[in-house]
């Protein structure tokens, strides 16, 4: 028994580099197939927590470089904001005037949670930001994240003021949408690169360039009616029955560096009769 | 015992460094992997083992970062992998002489390239992302621009080597 643990023993120290390397890559793959109990939503919880403390720290160091231009670029903004506030005044009052005429139903509002973008993990095609707020602040998973220029992307994880939401340019995001002219339904999703593809379009349907691309109501997650982007091409693919619609998004991803969450989550029991339905 | 705690606080630094401040490196969409420079540099400068453990722990947290995307695990596999890969270029009576040279370089690159091969064969199961375009447009491009900037540890540790 000696003999045989000493000669495991020095087996072990010979190939001890193997031995360690097999650790950690079984050790990996067990996490790729456990991936989200509650213990490992709880590591995820504090490490989130952890490392924003550190990115909110180092995240404002580049701001103090760049405060005069963007003072600049704020009150060129806020004039213009001002402006477009007092045509949208009017235009909400004529806007309400019409519903009640058509005897229609007003869309749920949603409040909105300002956020900085504290951090910025831009992985091989896995790319996410990190919020400084969190659900201490009413953030949930699921929760849309928009800019003025039209949706970032969706919360896909929370902390105590931290949440981690996945953008728009991430190859798991599906959002349906609509073309504001024609009505024309898709689906958005990214391949990589720097614009967005709108599938699912039928050949004979109307889609063009200069487009404007919105949310649409058969989303459960999105509410209808936010700005994605502008179609840059539509042209037929070839031995399909559907075309090539691309889409420029509204949000400048690599610089957006604020965004509010909004404060809507997915229609639970919609999703449970679809899921129903389709079982 | 306190080179292993500098070397983790050092890769906690790296990583916060990655997941703020590389945001203004971008190009294209694109940023290099601080991480895998670190990685790469422990595995030259102290061998296999610490190398796998810092690409398991640094990984490890990266993925916790990443959020609830089905892929926790992932960067800690490909970085442990990357950390043994990069372990083998390590020799204990050169370790400046790799540092600061070409070597070191190409070490860097061909880790990086491995890296991201193997991380898009994981990555793309079930997508309908082209495997051969994730590499070409995003992976090779992505492990040169880590090997540019893998530059700048080597200059720093070519001056070392001079003084």
């Amino acid at each position: 028994m000696k003999e045989l643990l000493r000669r495991l023993y020095e087996f072990g120290y010979l190939f001890k580099e193997y031995l360690i390397l097999a650790f950690f890559l079984s050790l990996s793959i067990l996490l790729l197939a456990l991936n989200d109990n509650a213990q490992i939503r709880m590591i995820r919880s504090i490490t989130v927590v952890s490392a924003g403390v550190l990115q909110e720290v180092f995240g404002a160091i580049p701001n103090y470089f760049d405060l005069g231009r963007e003072n600049r670029v704020l009150r060129e903004l806020n004039l213009s904001l001002a402006d477009e506030v007092s045509r949208l005044r009017e235009a909400r009052l004529e806007n309400l005037r019409l519903r009640q005429l058509l005897n229609l139903k007003e869309r749920a509002q949603f409040g909105y949670v300002a956020a900085n973008i504290i951090g910025k993990n831009l992985q091989l095609l896995r790319n996410t930001v990190t919020l400084d707020v969190g659900e201490q602040d009413g953030v949930r998973a699921m929760m849309p994240v928009v800019t003025d220029n039209g949706l970032v992307g969706k919360v896909v994880a929370t902390a105590g003021h931290y949440a981690v939401a996945q953008i728009l340019f991430n190859k798991d995001i599906r959002v349906s949408a609509k073309i504001e002219r024609s009505r024309v339904d898709g689906i958005i999703r990214w391949e990589g690169g720097s614009r967005l593809l709108l599938t699912n379009v039928a050949k004979t349907l109307d889609v063009q360039e200069g487009d404007v691309v919105l949310t649409s109501e058969y989303s459960s997650l999105f509410p209808p009616g936010i700005r994605i982007g502008v179609v840059v091409s539509a042209h037929p693919l070839e031995g399909s029955l559907f075309q090539a619609v691309e889409v420029a998004p509204g949000v400048d991803f690599p610089h957006v560096e604020e965004a509010f969450v909004l404060m809507a989550v997915p229609d639970s029991a919609r999703i449970a009769l679809e899921r129903r339905f389709h079982e | 015992m306190r080179q292993n705690a500098i070397d983790g606080a050092l890769t906690l630094l790296v990583l916060v460094v990655q997941t703020t401040l590389l945001r203004y490196m971008a190009l294209g969409g694109l940023t290099p992997d601080l991480i895998l420079i670190w990685v790469v540099v422990i595995a030259i400068r102290r061998g296999q083992i610490p190398a796998t453990v810092a690409g398991f722990c640094a990984g490890l947290a990266l993925d916790l970062l990443s959020g609830n995307d089905g892929m926790l695990g992932l960067a800690a596999l490909t970085k442990t992998a990357a950390g043994f890969l990069a372990g083998y270029f390590y020799s204990e009576n050169k370790v400046l002489q790799t540092l600061s040279s070409y070597r070191f370089i190409l070490t860097l690159l061909l880790v990086a390239t491995v890296h991201n091969l193997v991380y898009f064969i994981i990555f793309l199961q079930g997508s309908e992302v082209s495997w051969w375009g994730a590499v070409l447009f995003y992976g090779i491009p992505s492990a040169i621009y880590t090997a540019a900037v893998g530059l700048i540890p080597m200059f720093a540790f070519a001056r070392k080597a001079l003084s």
